[in-house]
């Protein structure tokens, strides 16, 4: 799908469950994105230093080691401040530990306000 | 003896009467009438003559000249015919040959008189007493001269006017006596009355004062005394004069002539005691009794007893002397009446006072003091019982006059300001309250007493209003430790109501550590100046309690100073102000875990209610902390749960998603996507709740929050808890009718609106009513066909009831769903 929109903003996919995954990746395309997948956060902090391309991360907060997806939000902020992030959860979260301009959306999915958020951070 | 007539006049009352008036006969010789009889035989030159007074029986000469004897019978009378005629003189000039007098004893024996001439005594009120005559042993035929006669007529009339002197002079000093004897009398009486008054209630001195009294009155009476009534005997309960020795002595009712007088109750003069028939005989010669006078003392319808006066010689007393005792019984009567009232009155003060002494409530009789301006700010004592005392804790004797700020610095100005208003409005106050500086409670009242000064009196109820205080703590425990939801929370609020209830300056919650070692003591409750012991401590450091509690039993130290386990060193619990102490186990699954700590700084005894009352602390803390527990742990499992669930339902909606990559119509995949999502957030909502109930409103919030904006839809209707399953129901029914009103009805067009009403209605079946009404969009229109799955939810209605009512109007869908309320609300069992 990539050489299919070369010139498409490229998405950053990051979430342990293969069948999950499938979904991710999906929405992104639906929003007319490049998917790019990462299966654990050492992944996708290695591809992220090796694609400054990549202005969007999408992952799961709901990963092995319970607190490794806001982990990796966090340090994504941390580290490379203009990327947008959108992550999903099965748990409520206090908006104080979100970081700044990330969207939380619920599991099971949305998809309507999904594609709508990544076509807006795209954009 | 037909010559001895004498006339009839002799017997005559009213002149016997006139006779005795003059009370002269058998009185001495008097020389006013001696000299009369003189002058009478020179005149009339005869050897007698006689002041002849003519009784009913004899006659009598108050003078007479040689004649031997004073009086003679009537028969030898000569004079009673002289009565006969009272205006002419009787002359007889031979008594032998005189019908009337020839057979006279004097005519025919000694002294053989022969001649007589007699000039009646005629009195101013026309009586004739008797004569003046003169006699001769000599016939005298000649009789008198008629110089000689009217001479004789005049010195009878002498003779009446010394008799008339005589009498007026006798009255005159009667009068006189009987005025002195009157007089006597009252200041006797007077007297009497007077020592009665002073002696109180002094019986027997009320007694002897009214002997004393009587003989003062009665002069002839030479003892005297009062013979009380006791039983069947009289006792001489108070003796004067002659009989003072007898005192003490015992005559029996029946047969005494006291006791005749109390039998009847009448006055009773005994003439003489030789004769009397009722008194004893064998004490008349031991009393020295001669005569009596005797009165009974009344007392009402009864006989207390009898005052007796008496004499040596018989006939010493009168009527009158009767009279005047009669005065005195009545003064013993008053004076009787008077001393058992007196006595009585001082008996019942008695048994007052012993009542207040022996009063198990204190009693307190105080006095308000006034400043200048009349406000009273603080009160007197008067006096104080025993029982104040030992209630206070304060030496009763000490008390009197000190004011009560005084006697108990400090006090709280309730006690002032009550017993001011007590006596302000002369209300009775009731009152409960503790005086804070004793750490007692008092019950009782305060009240008026008259001016300024009032009574209180109480007990103490310092045991019963601190185990109603437990007791209310108790209560209150079990309410917060119901609605706190953490460990922390709890320890800190049993802290503070046992602090409070107990007084005591310290309570805190300790987890133990180790093989009791060591307790880290959470933030505890302190009494102001008391610093917290928060934080870690090792039990060896003070002393040897450790092994007490290891055993599980509670450490109860009532002064670490005398305690075996802390006297050797009491420094280090003396360094964080522990006088007293109670550490009672806290158990979690049968072992010893923590401790509920109370400190006071001072030494103090912990009574077994409170020792009871901190175990009962203890096991409510258990209870409560275990149910915590058991709550967290739910809790996290809930979450887990849910948050398991959710992904899962995100897995089925992947999975779904790629079953239909390969159908070319989205719609439905995205219609299957939605519902799951719908449903996922009826969860959401339920599991505020543990899924055993969700709050209505906001399950439609929440499934059409998903849809659309809410300020698209109006909500109107109560909010109530409802079942799981018809917050699922509810939820997929709005999501199909939202998604409806999104693809065709109101919420297609912009300024589209849906209002969501609900009521519920009462009657045989109770059901819940739920009103769709959308409003701002196209007209509209009743689907073609069957209708896919959503048609079919829509019309399944609320939990399955079918009871779905759809109006499609030219303003928009109209829906109404009706379902039992006891299906949709949550069931309390």
């Amino acid at each position: 799908m990539t050489e299919l929109h070369p010139n498409h903003a490229i998405v950053l996919v990051v979430e342990d469950d293969p069948i999950l995954m499938l979904s991710l990746v999906d929405f992104v395309e639906n929003a007319g994105c490049e998917a790019i997948e990462a299966t654990t956060v050492a992944d996708a902090i290695r591809i992220l230093e090796t694609r400054p391309d990549i202005r969007t991360v999408f992952t799961d907060l709901d990963m092995r080691g319970s607190t490794a997806g806001m982990a990796l939000a966090l340090s994504i902020r941390d580290r490379w401040p203009p990327i947008e992030l959108l992550m999903v959860s099965s748990q409520p979260w206090d908006a104080a530990q979100i970081p700044a301009r990330g969207v939380v959306f619920g599991k099971p999915f949305d998809r309507r306000r999904i594609v709508a958020a990544i076509q807006r951070f795209a954009a | 003896m037909a010559s001895q007539r004498l006339p009839s006049l002799v017997e005559d009352d009213a002149r016997l009467d006139a006779l005795a008036s003059y009370a002269i006969l058998d009185t001495p010789a008097e020389r006013g009438f001696d000299d009369i009889v003189l002058l009478a035989c020179q005149l009339c030159q005869v050897p007698v003559s006689l002041v002849s007074l003519v009784a009913d029986d004899r006659q009598w000469f108050k003078a007479r000249v040689n004649f031997p004897s004073c009086g003679t019978d009537l028969n030898s009378s000569v004079c009673a015919h002289a009565l006969a005629q009272p205006d002419e003189v009787l002359v007889i000039p031979d008594l032998t040959a005189d019908p009337r007098t020839r057979a006279n004893p004097l005519v025919t024996g000694d002294p053989f008189i022969r001649f007589y001439a007699g000039a009646p005594l005629v009195m101013p009120d026309g009586h004739v007493l008797g004569s003046l005559c003169v006699i001769d042993k000599a016939v005298r035929p000649a009789g008198l001269t008629e110089a000689q006669a009217e001479n004789l007529k005049a010195l009878a009339r002498q003779v009446v006017t010394q008799l008339e002197l005589r009498r007026a002079v006798m009255t005159r000093d009667q009068a006189r006596g009987e005025e002195q004897r009157a007089y006597q009398v009252r200041e006797a009486l007077r007297d009497a009355q007077a020592r009665i008054a002073a002696t109180g209630d002094d019986l027997d001195a009320v007694l002897q004062a009214v002997v004393a009294g009587a003989i003062q009155a009665v002069p002839t009476a030479e003892g005297g005394v009062i013979e009380l009534l006791d039983g069947d005997r009289l006792e001489y309960r108070a003796v004067r004069g002659t009989l003072a020795p007898h005192l003490g002595l015992r005559v029996p009712l029946a047969t005494s002539s006291a006791g005749y007088c109390a039998r009847t109750g009448l006055p009773y003069l005994m003439a003489d005691a030789a004769s009397d028939p009722h008194v004893r005989r064998d004490l008349v010669a031991g009393l020295g009794l001669g005569s009596a006078i005797l009165a009974p003392i009344p007392h009402g319808d009864a006989v207390l007893g009898v005052l007796k006066l008496q004499a040596a010689r018989p006939g010493a007393f009168t009527r009158g002397d009767l009279d005047i005792l009669g005065l005195f019984t009545s003064a013993a009567t008053a004076g009787l009446t008077e001393a058992t009232a007196r006595a009585d009155a001082r008996a019942k003060d008695v048994y007052w006072r012993g009542l207040f002494d022996r009063l198990s409530e204190g009693f307190v009789v105080g006095e308000v003091i006034r400043d200048a301006a009349g406000h009273v700010a603080d009160w007197r004592y008067v006096e104080v019982n025993p029982a104040w005392g030992e209630l206070i804790g304060i030496d009763p004797s000490t008390v009197a006059g000190r004011t009560v700020r005084e006697v108990i610095p400090d006090i709280e100005n309730e006690w002032v300001s009550e017993v001011a208003d007590v006596v302000a409005t002369g209300r009775t106050a009731n009152f409960t309250r503790r005086i804070g500086t004793l750490g007692r409670w008092y019950e009782g009242r305060a009240f008026a007493l008259d001016g300024d000064r009032f009574g209180i009196i109480f007990l103490e109820v310092t045991a019963r209003v601190e185990a109603d205080a437990r007791r209310l703590a108790l209560l209150s425990l079990g309410d917060r430790l119901r609605d706190l939801a953490t460990v922390g929370e709890m320890t800190r609020a049993a802290a503070e109501i046992v602090g409070r209830t107990l007084g005591a300056t310290r309570a805190g919650f300790g987890r133990i550590e180790g093989d009791v070692e060591a307790i880290e003591v959470e933030p505890d409750w302190t009494a102001p100046g008391i610093p917290s012991i928060a934080g870690r401590h090792r039990f060896d450091d003070y002393g040897d309690i450790r092994a007490h509690l290891r055993r599980g039993d509670a450490l109860v130290i009532d002064d670490v100073a005398t305690d075996p386990r802390t006297r050797d060193d009491p420094g280090p619990m003396r360094a964080i102000d522990v006088g007293a102490l109670v550490n009672m186990p806290v158990r979690e699954r049968g072992r010893t875990v923590a401790v509920f700590i109370v400190h006071d700084v001072q030494a103090r005894i912990w009574t077994p209610e409170e020792l009871s009352f901190l175990r009962n602390v203890a096991d409510r803390l258990e209870v409560g902390v275990a149910r915590v527990r058991a709550e967290e742990l739910q809790a996290v499992l809930n979450t887990e749960l849910a948050h398991r669930l959710k992904n899962t339902l995100a897995v089925v909606q992947s999975i779904a998603t790629q079953t239909l990559r390969g159908v070319t119509e989205r719609e439905p995949v995205d219609a299957f996507e939605r519902r799951v999502l719908a449903l996922s957030r009826a969860h959401d909502v339920l599991m505020q709740k543990s899924w055993a109930a969700a709050r209505m409103q906001a399950v439609m919030e929440s499934v059409l929050g998903m849809q659309a904006d809410l300020d698209r839809f109006a909500f109107d209707g109560p909010d109530m808890d409802i079942s799981p399953q018809a917050a699922l129901s509810l939820t997929l029914l709005l999501h199909e009718l939202a998604t409806n009103a999104l693809k065709y009805g109101s919420l297609s067009a912009n300024s589209g609106q849906v209002r969501v009403a609900w009521r519920t209605e009462d009657g045989t079946a109770p059901a819940l009513v739920l009103d769709w009404t959308e409003t701002g969009g196209p007209a509209a229109a009743a689907p073609t066909g069957r209708g896919g799955f959503g048609s079919k939810l829509i019309r399944m209605g609320l939990v399955g009831t079918r009871k779905a009512d759809l109006r499609y109007a030219s303003t928009g869908l109209r829906a109404e769903f009706r379902a039992p309320l006891t299906d949709i609300q949550i069931q309390v069992h």
